[in-house]
């Protein structure tokens, strides 16, 4: 026991050892909820539910974490086919104590069978869809369900006892007899059950009476019934007239009473099976939207997984290939190092690797915009200007200002000598635009003089007489 | 002599299993322990008046 001012571990004085305070009000508060918790117990082991409720709960009022109070009255619950309050001790119950709890083995026993779990939400509709029943004045709609019921948790007093009343309010005694004997086997002492019991006892009585007064024999499926003391005339001929009119009333009984009878009993019968074939549809109908819900779910999780797959291997596709150009650019082969890069998804990388691809990319591209104005400069010095124009084509699409814009001029004169003159002009113009005052703008000004709006039909004859000048002014000069 | 009508009406609902959030909420949770620990808080505060 511990103090409830600091929690220090009391002794056997009234005193707190650590506190101070005076702890024997609250140490017969402790005693107190251990006496119900007792009592509890003794009469739970003798099935006296109803008793032991009583006194488990008292053993609470005084002691709310009374730990082994409150699982053996979740216990005691479950015991009556009250599960739901079963369950709402055991979780208050592992609410007050996480570690070494007994509730917790109780809950992982019953959350380790969903089926059993549903099958006792199932009881519980049951079980309020014929309170319903009840309510709406349809009795025998109501001992369907709670035959039902029974069927699914024989251990439910409340539904024995609603079904014995029921079958006493419709003078079936004998089933209501049935019904209260196996709600007091479950829990011995449950007062309602005792008072229902008392009320069956009397009812029987009055019934046995009733029955001394008569004479009941059965005729067929019918129960005939005749007070015991009559006078009864012997003579022949009252026999025969007695058994004529005897004739006509079994007849007139059979044409106005039991053909309607059976007939009403028969459709009756059919209500009951429409309303059970209802009752089954409707939980059917309930099971196959919790699946196709759970089909849905499921279709869901596994797109998303599919597509989280193919996130990873594009991820792993990208970091491999910025491996694979970091290896081939420190090999020095960059044109598979340019193929591996640029397979690379950059949003994919981390810092550290867009770090390493971006400083790759930067010298990849410089290295080759070294060998392409290289390449090309070589084939434009050697009059392969078709070659002159692959490569310094894609040094200006870069850098158009590459090797101080002879990259550009180059290009323009390629093209201008690959009969190109239409294209080669804007890049004569950007030289002029960049390079004013140089001899490469004065060359270019005097090619876009000649061809003014770029005219394609003069630009042949004017090429060529362009070209003898260019040779001579222009010396080639490869800045790297 | 029971009434039927009226012990009929005395039978309620059970609570479904998706509704136990619901009862562990509206279960009352006070005991003595904690009347006395009030009662003790209240003592402090009239000595300290």
């Amino acid at each position: 026991m511990e103090c409830l001012n600091c929690g220090t571990k009391l002794q056997q004085g009234d005193i707190c050892p650590n506190c101070g305070m005076d702890v024997s009000v609250y140490k017969k508060i402790m005693h107190m909820s251990n006496f119900y918790y007792n009592e509890g117990l003794a009469k739970a082991n003798v099935r006296d539910f109803t008793g032991a409720i009583e006194s488990l709960k008292k053993s609470l009022y005084f002691n709310k974490k009374n730990i082994v109070a409150r699982n053996v009255l979740g216990l005691v619950y479950f015991e009556m086919g009250e599960t739901v309050s079963a369950l709402s001790e055991w979780v208050i119950s592992k609410n007050f104590r996480a570690e070494r709890n007994p509730a917790d083995k109780y809950l992982r026993e019953l959350q380790k069978n969903p089926g059993q779990l549903e099958a006792i939400n199932q009881t519980i509709k049951k079980y309020n869809q014929a309170i319903a029943y009840c309510q709406e004045g349809s009795e025998d709609m109501a001992i369907i369900q709670l035959k039902k019921v029974i069927s699914m948790n024989s251990k439910m007093v409340r539904a024995h006892q609603l079904l014995a009343l029921l079958y006493m309010k419709e003078g079936k005694y004998e089933n209501a007899a049935k019904y209260l004997k196996a709600a007091e086997q479950i829990d011995v002492n449950n007062t309602t059950t005792m008072r229902y019991q008392k009320e069956l006892r009397e009812q029987m009585k009055n019934v046995k009476h009733k029955k001394e007064d008569k004479i009941s024999y059965q005729s067929g499926n019918d129960t005939i019934i005749q007070p015991s003391h009559v006078f009864r005339e012997h003579s022949i001929t009252s026999m025969v007239i007695n058994l004529l009119v005897g004739v006509a009333i079994g007849v007139a009984i059979t044409c106005f009473l039991v053909v309607p009878s059976i007939r009403h009993n028969m459709v009756s019968d059919k209500k009951a099976e429409i309303n059970e074939a209802n009752s089954t549809v409707t939980t059917k109908e309930q099971t196959i939207t919790s699946l196709k819900s759970q089909v849905k779910d499921l279709k869901k999780e596994a797109e998303k997984a599919k597509k989280e797959k193919e996130a990873s291997a594009q991820r792993l596709t990208s970091y491999s290939k910025v491996i694979e150009a970091y290896a081939a650019y420190i090999k020095e082969d960059t044109q598979t190092a340019t193929a591996a890069l640029e397979q690379v998804k950059t949003e994919d990388l981390d810092e550290t690797t867009k770090a390493i691809y971006d400083q790759t990319n930067t010298e990849l591209q410089t290295k080759m915009m070294d060998t392409w104005y290289a390449e090309g400069t070589k084939a434009y010095n050697s009059y392969d200007y078709q070659n002159a124009v692959a490569n310094l084509q894609q040094v200006v699409n870069v850098d158009e200002q590459y090797g101080e814009g002879y990259a550009l001029y180059y290009l323009a004169q390629s093209l201008r000598r690959t009969e190109n003159l239409e294209k080669a002009l804007p890049y004569y113009q950007r030289v002029v635009e960049l390079y004013p005052g140089s001899e490469r703008a004065r060359t270019a000004q005097m090619y876009l003089d000649q061809n003014p709006g770029a005219a394609g039909s003069t630009g042949g004859s004017m090429g060529s007489d362009a070209e003898s000048t260019v040779t001579e002014t222009e010396t080639m000069t490869n800045t790297n | 002599m029971i009434d039927f009508e009226e012990e009929l009406k005395k039978y309620k609902p059970s609570p479904e299993v998706e509704e136990a959030e619901e009862t562990i909420r509206n279960h009352d949770m006070t005991d003595m322990t904690d009347i006395l620990l009030e009662m003790m808080q209240q003592s402090r505060n009239e000595k300290r008046r």
